[in-house]
């Protein structure tokens, strides 16, 4: 059988898993000089140009520390749940489409947006059993935390990402981001906010980020982790970023899709994706600057009493409003 | 709850923060500037010193040992015990002691921490890092 | 101010026979030695009287044969409430049934000098550890540092100290905060009971930091110890040095030049100021509001320089001694200062603002960490934490010292007695102190900023009180003549306010726990310095509200 080069090239270089690793990286980078300028202080400065070089160093020195599993911990669960974690997010990231299609070609399916969303709890419940396994009670305290949360918002998550899907006719995300001549944030800019806000709680941004309220519950479900295994943990909350801000990218704003100026559609793809991308991190981390972090009963609460009624209602509304939509587009 | 919400009023000085120089200041790749009469580094006048012995009396962390140099017995500071108060300047009666604005103190061995009164006689050869 | 000569005639004339001895040095000071045991005829006639009456705290000193206990009340100045006790058989009768918030001065007495309080609910060693010998009290002059290093053993383990467990536990989780915890600053260690994400229970452990200073001031000179209770605090270092010179001084009669007086209240203010934009930021990190955080911390740098300017450090200042400050102000300094500070002020306007509307640090704040204006008399909180509870209380009013007489300025206080209140407390105090400095520096004598004091001090004892930023700071020293003193007691803010700790978090949200303890601004090196350490023994006690209120039944 001839072996697809195009198709590993694809999977393990670009846009696949080398692509995503060094984007999740900058990402992180990102975030880090963006929170730093926003507090008025360096940032990462030293390693690289503008310190960019900064989480390659931090994973390769989390790498080289010594990895200890406590005794109590369910060993099983304790050294499987970060590397399960981490590869659900990058499987769920090979379903966005970054250079104009699919990581894998024609990967894509109707559904596909589902699956996505279903990776990312399958994911977050690895994290959750990560912390459960570890049987302190900070991580403990963090792991209920990260669960009711996440149970919480993954309800208007999805209502919330059906109003593109809607206007969209599709439940594939090349086909929604195929679609957005005009990006749905501008047609239907209150599904969009709704959306930032929500991701802002599944990312456990602030103000959300009670799952490590670092001086409530010291490092939360991360707390007993150290060496490979934290490198792990750390890199799937870098992916989850990834893909966090990717879906806003690809639902709301256009995804890969943009003016080609010269030389290949697929470089431009990638380009405008991350372009994009780093505009909702700003976003997300500029939420996240100017607020405190709220307490668990209160994120519960304005949750179920408001996120979800409102995340009804903007669907209903985009309902109504899909034919006026569609005649703007045309 | 969200009805009588204001908006956050950090948000205006976290954007215009992003344009800002950071506050940071970048030392040791830029130097700090202490004001005068900062209490740093002692300095010993040994040429004023009468070896009284006062500032070793009244050193309140017993910093200050008094020890015979070229045949005089003048105070040597531990700067490892020293808390920089300043009280053997004042109460040396002929203001042998005074002090500087040197801060960085940091040493990698244990006699980097010594002030020595050798040090401040020319004709010996320092042997105190600075 | 009349209410406290009041307060002194009521006490003669009500006690009559049993005032042994009444001494009113200056003003707003008196030293009433009653018979043993009459000492709670005296309080009760006192808090009778006056709602805001207190206890400052409890100094035990040892005169040979006997001790000698001195209740610190503040009542419009401090009264002081004596009683000897034989030092063979120190029994005394407690007060804790009458002000709750004496408990722990008790225990500490109890653990140091060795008295017992009858009649204490809960009198356990609340300082050393449980394997300390018994009969070693470390603060009588018969001590001696060796008796304890052959003296400790495991065997001596005090198994009634060890706390209860709850007993009745199902999903009740124990969660340690501390030693070493994001949320404390300083290493002390909170055992929290919690149920899913309530905290049912606290129980804390101090003593980690501790570095008898107490004892060690016994063996300095006082000009010596003015640099040592210096560190009792970095934050709040200008208080205590303050407070302690004031006491000598009243001690020793001396007269500190008006210029010296204004020297000390600015640097004393510079220094409420930033430890106030700390606690802010601090409160900010707290709360996972880490941008504020950074932007206080960023402007209230400038104070910090300022501070250097003045005193030669940004931190430690070495700026007051007995007799009067050891540098005099530039006189050019003063333009610097002033602009530096109307700049500090407009920031300091708007994280007033901040802390007033942000909606998520409401959220955090409001309704949290509740302390009753009933329950913060009780417990005699002092400081923020009292003025948060809408207590009118600040000994910059109520006893005036350095230049504060002269000075106008307000006491701020909020009614709403909760976390937010505590910090908006903080808030707009900055901008008082930033105003008083500028009065202080527009106003301020010319003449001698010094006068030289001889080492020896005359017999005798003085109260000295200032308000540090986290409340009302509280030295007593006592000299017998010679250039060492005899006691020196410090009563740190912290201790007085952490006691409302479990009052205001049982029921709490463990995201609660920061933003309670934040609001309590608490310092534990002051806390410690009298605290002893003991790494080995893994001791907990079982501290609650109901432990420190009286029982009913005795
Ligand atoms: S500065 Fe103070 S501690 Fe240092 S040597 Fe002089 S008197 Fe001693
Ligand atoms: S006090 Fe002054 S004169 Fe006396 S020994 Fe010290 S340095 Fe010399």
């Amino acid at each position: 059988m001839p072996i697809d080069l195009t198709l590993i090239a694809r999977a393990l270089i670009f846009p696949g898993f080398i692509f995503l690793l060094a984007l999740a990286l900058f990402f992180d980078w990102f975030e880090r000089k963006v929170a730093a300028r926003m507090q008025n202080r360096m940032g990462p400065t030293y390693t690289g140009p503008l310190g960019i070089l900064q989480p390659v160093a931090d994973y390769i020195k989390l790498l080289t520390k010594e990895d200890v599993i406590p005794r109590q911990v369910n060993k099983l669960l304790f050294t499987l749940t970060p590397v399960l974690a981490f590869s659900l997010f990058v499987f769920a990231m090979f379903y966005i489409p970054i250079d104009g299609s699919n990581v894998i070609l024609n990967s894509s399916f109707e559904g596909d947006l589902i699956l996505v969303i279903v990776l990312i709890t399958i994911a977050n419940f690895a994290l959750f059993l990560s912390g459960w396994s570890s049987t302190n009670p900070y991580s403990g305290i963090g792991a209920t935390r990260i669960l009711t949360q996440f149970l919480g918002y993954d309800i208007p998550v999805i209502i919330l990402a059906l109003c593109p899907a809607f206007l969209a006719k599709s439940l594939s995300f090349v086909a929604i981001a195929a679609k957005q001549a005009i990006p749905f944030a501008l047609l239907i800019p209150w599904s969009f906010a709704l959306f930032i806000i929500t991701l802002q709680a599944e990312l456990e941004k602030d103000p959300f980020d009670i799952p490590h309220a670092e001086t409530e519950i010291v490092g939360g479900y991360e707390t007993e982790f150290s060496g490979r295994k934290l490198a792990f943990i750390k890199l799937s909350e870098d992916f989850q970023f990834l893909i966090g801000a990717a879906l806003v990218t690809e639902l709301f704003l256009g995804g890969p899709f943009g003016p080609v100026l010269f030389g290949p559609k697929e470089m431009w793809g990638a380009i405008w994706f991350v372009a994009k991308t780093l505009g909702v991190i700003f976003i997300l981390e500029y939420i996240g600057n100017v607020s405190a972090r709220l307490r668990i009963d209160q994120v519960v609460h304005s949750n179920w009493k408001i996120l979800i009624p409102l995340a009804i209602l903007s669907l209903a509304l985009t309902i109504t409003c899909e034919p006026l939509l569609r005649s703007i587009v045309s | 709850m969200a009805n009588k919400m204001k908006l956050p009023s950090m948000i205006r000085d976290i954007a215009s923060s992003i344009f800002k120089k950071p506050f940071t200041r970048e030392y040791p790749a830029v130097r700090v500037e202490v004001p005068e009469g900062f209490r740093g580094r002692h300095i010993l006048d040994p040429e004023k010193c009468i070896s009284c012995g006062l500032c070793e009396r009244d050193c309140p962390s017993k910093a200050i040992e008094l020890v015979e140099v070229s045949g005089k017995r003048m105070p040597m500071f531990y700067l490892d015990r020293c808390i920089f108060c300043y009280q053997c300047a004042e109460s040396c009666p002929r203001d042998a002691i005074r002090l500087s604005t040197v801060f960085e103190l940091s040493t990698t061995d244990k006699e980097g921490l010594l002030v020595k009164p050798e040090e401040f006689i020319p004709q010996q050869p320092v042997t105190t890092k600075e | 101010m009349a209410m406290f000569e009041e307060a002194v005639s009521i006490l003669k004339d009500n006690l009559g026979n049993d005032v042994l001895e009444c001494k009113t040095p200056k003003p707003r000071r008196a030293y009433i030695l009653v018979k043993l045991g009459c000492h709670r005829d005296a309080i009760s006639l006192l808090l009778k009287q006056y709602e805001q009456t207190g206890i400052s705290t409890i100094t035990g000193t040892d005169l040979g044969s006997e001790i000698e206990l001195n209740y610190h009340m503040r009542c419009g100045g401090a009264v002081t409430i004596k009683n000897r006790v034989p030092k063979e058989k120190p029994r005394i009768k407690t007060i804790t049934d009458l002000l709750p918030g004496a408990a722990f001065y008790e225990r500490e007495v109890f653990d140091l000098l060795g008295v017992m309080f009858e009649g204490h609910p809960n009198l356990k060693r609340l300082l050393l550890p449980d394997n300390w010998p018994k009969g070693a009290y470390p603060l009588r002059k018969d001590w001696k540092p060796q008796d304890v290093k052959s003296g400790v053993s495991d065997s001596e383990k005090n198994s009634e100290t060890n706390g209860g467990e709850l007993k009745e536990a199902t999903s009740i989780v124990n969660v340690v905060v501390g030693p070493q915890h994001p949320a404390l600053h300083e290493p002390e260690r909170f055992s929290f009971k919690v149920d899913g994400e309530v905290v049912v229970d606290v129980e804390p452990r101090l003593g980690y930091v501790h570095r008898g200073i107490e004892k060690a001031a016994e063996h300095l000179m006082f000009f010596q110890d003015v640099h040592l209770v210096e560190r009792v605090c970095g934050i709040c270092n200008a208080a205590h040095t303050t407070c302690f010179s004031q006491a000598v001084e009243d001690i020793g009669g001396i007269d500190v030049p008006p210029r010296a007086l204004y020297l000390r209240t600015i640097v004393h203010e510079l220094n409420r100021i930033h430890s106030h934009l700390l606690l802010l930021g601090v409160a900010g990190l707290l709360l996972g509001y880490e941008a504020l955080f950074q932007h206080v911390w960023r402007d209230r740098e400038p104070i910090m320089d300022l501070i250097e300017m003045i005193t030669g450090n940004r931190l430690m200042t070495a700026f007051n001694t007995i007799g009067g400050v050891r540098r005099d102000l530039d006189p050019n300094a003063a333009g610097k200062i002033k602009k530096t500070l109307e700049e500090v002020k407009k920031r300091a306007n708007f994280y007033k603002v901040v802390f007033k509307e942000d909606p998520t640090l409401r959220l955090r704040t409001e309704g949290v960490g509740v302390l009753s204006k009933s329950d913060a008399l009780k417990l005699c909180v002092a400081g923020p934490v009292a003025r948060g509870s809408g207590i009118d209380m600040d000994v910059r009013k109520d006893d005036a010292y350095a230049a504060y007489e002269e000075i106008p300025f307000n006491v701020i206080s909020y009614k709403e007695c909760d976390s937010w209140a505590r910090l908006m407390v903080r808030a707009e105090e900055v901008l008082e102190s930033i105003d008083i400095v500028i009065y202080a520096l527009e106003h301020l004598p010319s003449g001698r900023f010094r006068v030289r004091v001889p080492r020896r001090q005359p017999e005798g004892e003085a109260v000295g009180r200032v308000e540090a930023p986290r409340g009302e700071l509280i030295h007593y020293v006592k000299s017998d003549g010679t250039a060492y003193p005899y006691r020196v007691k410090i009563r740190s803010p912290t201790l007085a306010n952490i006691i409302s700790f479990p009052t205001m978090i049982r029921g709490g949200y463990v995201a609660d726990i920061p933003a309670v303890l934040g609001s309590l601004d608490p310092c534990f090196s002051c806390t410690d310095r009298m605290v002893f350490l003991d790494t080995q023994n893994d001791r907990r006690w079982y501290w609650s509200l109901e432990e420190i209120k009286p029982k009913k039944a005795k």
